[in-house]
């Protein structure tokens, strides 16, 4: 893949040097091819028309010296005429001087010489270099009838014969086609007296013409007047034929016109196809003679040398691209070795090996430079890589450090409801959903001494900081609700704890209350928190509360502690801002009126169940945000109490002065209300116990020493359990919230006090403090088994 | 409410009879700081004869303990009746004194 893709980057970017260099060696070579042919056809139309030229001046030359040779012998047969038999010497003079003539006749008109009689023709002919002189002409060959011998009698001068046979029967030698040179003889008066001829073979004449053979195949013609062929190497064509033959057959107006402008005596050049082959026909006329010579060139031959050359430059010139082509495709995948490199090294790092060691390039040019920024750049993705894996790493460990402490954060808070589902006074329902992993909202119940303490809060902040601080809260929010009753001490007691070493300044809103579950007295405190809705069968409406300060915010702060009584059926509805301040997408906030609506609405459906109660709310919050993001924790704790109806069937008042001497008294008071409602033996020694130590707690420690006061003990029962409560005017002291004792702890270490309280709550099921109108009353729940 | 006390050797035994309620304790705490005399030894309260038991009484049986525990001695209960039992048992007491039947 990648071998072929550099292969073919190599390969394209030769393509398109070779196509460039080719296109412009084309160009170049097509003006080139261009020129050198006409130059070329011009070279060989000049060169055919010189030897043409040549060969017409051969042939003329050879005419003069016929003319001539007749001419120097026209005078010495005129002196002569008396001596005819001097005839016979002239006419082989002729032959001697001229060996290329082929023979002479010196001819008269008959009876011209008295002595010979009709016929006198000295004619002497030449027989393959022997010169032999014959009288010619008898019955059988009247010469006087030859055209030789009538052209110049007729003409009266000098004149060249058509080509003819040399029919002489009488004549020894083959016959051959000659042409005669021919001129009158005339006497003294110039009356004609004779003829003499010269013939020259016209095969001879042929041979000449046919030896100028500038190319192989070229060939010569030579047509007389009647254009019939006298030149041809087709001998068959010879005397019968003429150049116009052929047309009769194909008409051919170029073959045509070359016989007319050959006839017509003209020169000149011409392209003629002969028989399918392109042929240049140089022609000229032969001086005197009427004949006119041609020269006929294949095209092919007379420019041979020029395809040859162009063959050797277009063979050289595909050689060369291709040798180009090979160079180049050899450098360029030289070049870009390192490149299908790096492209393998890329692919290695695409598939996922960041950790391959690319090469530095050695290479200072443009690939050298991109290969080491890609090895700076792969270096700098492992880097980041591992950067990015660390921090992935980080990122979940801590998202699961996260889950485990939203895990605690969530298990810290009460989850389990309903949380008291042995009691028909009490319901309680909580819900925090936080807006990250951990949050700042916390709420916290349980029920201690028949009271139920409650809380809710708000951290300032979100996330881990805030979730801390919560931890914290809560946590110290149940140690020190464990001993000590009063919600203001309780955020007194949370805030001076808080407020210490807060360097990060931060702090919650809170809101904690306690229950008197048997009266439905709450005392409660704010701490800068929302204040609580009730809704109850009177109507709904929010709690009357002090705002204080937030816990944490300033230390040494005194809480100011609130209490009101609470009408059974009602329902406490506590949530934090998460509520009010809910946002839909467009920022509205769901806001006091919404809640206060909502409040209005589930009194008048008597809806008080807890669960009932948020889960409306909840609805009409989700309802409210729409796809808004959640943007803070949302906290809702809804408590409904149900005050007891009590149907006392049984009840009995003790009243005793603080004096330790009347604990025997009290001891029989118990003894008999025992009896009464059915308890065994052992119960009432215990009850006893009990009873005695929270009376004689009051005797001790209610009044001032010295000062005396009453301890009245109220038994009553109805029927399933039985309550002493035990009540006295002195001043406030609540048992219940003293720490209870460690009984593990071994002699040395175990205090001598703490015992009562802890018999207390040992034997009897429920242990409840209030402080009422100046009292203190503690009460004192045994249930009874049957 | 009545305390018998009984040296033998280094073993003090100490019989208490009747209810030891809070005022029986208050009556009877000279006794029990006798008893601290003996606390290097061995001292038995025999509560073979006691009905019941108040925490202050169950105090002045820790004072006692923690007394024996400075100075080296012992402090055995004897024969605690059930329901004394179960308040020493609610108090974690029984692990603190040797219990004898």
């Amino acid at each position: 893949m990648k071998q072929e893709k550099q292969k073919s980057l190599a390969t394209k970017i030769s393509l398109w040097i070779v196509l460039f260099a080719g296109l412009i060696f084309i160009s170049a070579l097509g003006v080139f091819f261009n020129e050198s042919r006409l130059a070329v056809q011009k070279e060989a139309i000049d060169h055919a028309d010189q030897v043409l030229d040549n060969t017409v001046q051969r042939v003329d030359n050879i005419m003069d010296e016929v003319k001539v040779a007749t001419d120097n012998t026209d005078w010495l047969i005129t002196r002569h005429l008396n001596g005819p038999d001097s005839m016979f010497v002239y006419s082989r003079r002729i032959l001697q001087n001229n060996p290329n003539l082929n023979g002479c006749s010196i001819s008269f008109e008959p009876h011209y010489f008295e002595s010979k009689g009709m016929y006198f023709s000295a004619y002497s002919f030449n027989d393959n270099g022997n010169i032999i002189t014959t009288q010619e002409g008898n019955d059988h060959y009247q010469y006087f009838y030859m055209d030789w011998y009538q052209m110049p009698k007729l003409l009266d001068r000098p004149c060249w014969t058509e080509p003819f046979m040399d029919v002489n029967p009488d004549d020894i030698t083959s016959p051959e086609m000659i042409i005669s040179y021919c001129k009158p003889i005339k006497d003294d008066n110039g009356q004609f007296i004779g003829t003499i001829s010269v013939d020259l073979s016209l095969s001879w004449l042929s041979n000449t013409i046919e030896q100028v053979k500038p190319y192989p195949n070229s060939y010569s013609i030579m047509i007389g007047k009647g254009g019939t062929f006298y030149v041809h190497p087709d001998t068959t064509k010879l005397f019968y034929q003429t150049i116009f033959t052929q047309t009769l057959l194909e008409p051919d107006t170029a073959i045509t016109s070359l016989g007319h402008s050959m006839q017509a005596g003209e020169e000149g050049v011409r392209e003629i196809n002969v028989h399918g082959v392109d042929c240049y026909v140089f022609y000229k006329p032969l001086t005197d003679t009427g004949c006119s010579v041609g020269l006929v060139c294949p095209v092919s031959e007379v420019f041979s040398g020029y395809y040859r050359l162009i063959n050797t430059v277009i063979g050289t010139f595909i050689v060369g691209l291709l040798l180009m082509l090979m160079v180049f495709s050899s450098i360029i995948s030289k070049q870009l070795e390192p490149l299908e490199e790096l492209a393998y090294q890329a692919e290695e790092i695409a598939s996922g090996h960041f950790d391959d060691e690319l090469q530095e390039s050695g290479h200072n040019d443009e690939i050298g430079r991109l290969n080491n920024s890609f090895r700076n750049m792969q270096q700098s993705i492992v880097r980041q890589m591992e950067e990015l894996k660390q921090t992935n790493e980080q990122k979940g460990r801590i998202e699961g450090e996260l889950k485990i402490a939203s895990d605690i954060q969530m298990s810290m808070l009460p989850k389990i409801f309903p949380p008291f589902p042995e009691r028909d006074d009490i319901d309680v329902f909580g819900q925090l959903t936080p807006a990250k992993e951990v949050g700042g909202d916390l709420f916290d119940f349980f029920i201690r001494d028949e009271k139920l303490f409650f809380c809710i809060g708000d951290v300032s902040g979100k996330g881990v900081p805030a979730s801390l601080y919560m931890v914290v809260t809560k946590a110290l929010f149940r140690n020190i609700s464990a001993h000590e009753s009063s919600p203001g001490r309780i955020i007194t007691s949370l805030n001076n704890v808080m407020a210490q070493d807060n360097d990060s300044n931060m702090f919650v809103t809170m809101f904690v209350g306690v229950l008197d579950l048997p009266t439905g007295r709450l005392h409660y405190c704010n701490a800068g928190h929302d204040a609580p809705l009730l809704i109850g069968n009177i109507g709904a409406g929010f709690l009357p509360v002090d705002s204080n300060l937030p816990v944490g915010a300033m230390p040494e702060w005194d809480f100011k502690q609130q209490e009101t009584l609470i009408d059974p059926d009602t329902s406490i509805l506590l949530y934090t801002d998460g509520l009010t301040e809910a946002e839909n997408i467009s920022h509205d906030q769901f806001g006091m009126d919404r809640i206060t609506d909502l409040a209005h609405r589930l009194q008048k459906e008597r809806t008080f169940i807890p669960t009932a109660i948020i889960g409306a709310m909840t609805e009409a919050v989700h309802v409210f945000v729409g796809e808004a993001d959640q943007s803070d924790d949302l906290t809702m704790l809804a408590i409904q109490y149900t005050k007891h109806h009590q149907d006392i069937t049984f009840q009995r008042t003790l009243t005793l002065i603080n004096d330790l001497k009347r604990v025997p008294r009290l001891n029989t008071f118990i003894d008999e209300v025992c009896e009464a409602v059915g308890f065994d033996m052992a119960t009432t020694m215990q009850i006893n116990l009990a009873i005695e130590e929270a009376v004689v707690n009051v005797m001790n420690y209610a009044y001032p020493a010295g000062t005396k006061g009453d301890i009245t003990i109220e038994a009553k029962s109805n029927g399933t359990e039985v309550m002493f409560v035990i009540s006295d005017t002195g001043t406030p002291f609540d048992p219940t919230a003293k720490a209870e004792v460690d009984i593990t702890l071994s002699a040395e270490d175990r205090s001598i006090g703490g015992l009562g309280i802890h018999l207390i709550r040992q034997i009897m099921d429920h242990i409840n403090y209030e402080r009422s109108d100046g009292h203190n009353v503690l009460t004192l729940t045994k249930q009874i088994n049957k | 409410m009545e305390v018998k006390i009984n040296t033998q050797d280094s073993v003090t035994t100490a019989q208490l009879i009747g209810r030891l309620d809070t005022p029986a304790s208050q009556e009877i705490s000279g006794d029990f700081d006798n008893l601290m005399q003996y606390a290097a030894g061995t001292v038995i309260l025999d509560c073979t004869e006691l009905e019941y038991i108040s925490s202050s009484g169950l105090r002045l049986f820790l004072s006692l303990r923690k007394a024996a525990a400075s100075k080296g001695g012992k402090v055995i209960v004897k024969a605690i009746n059930k329901d004394i039992r179960s308040v020493f048992m609610m108090t974690g007491f029984l692990n603190l004194f040797e219990i004898q039947d």
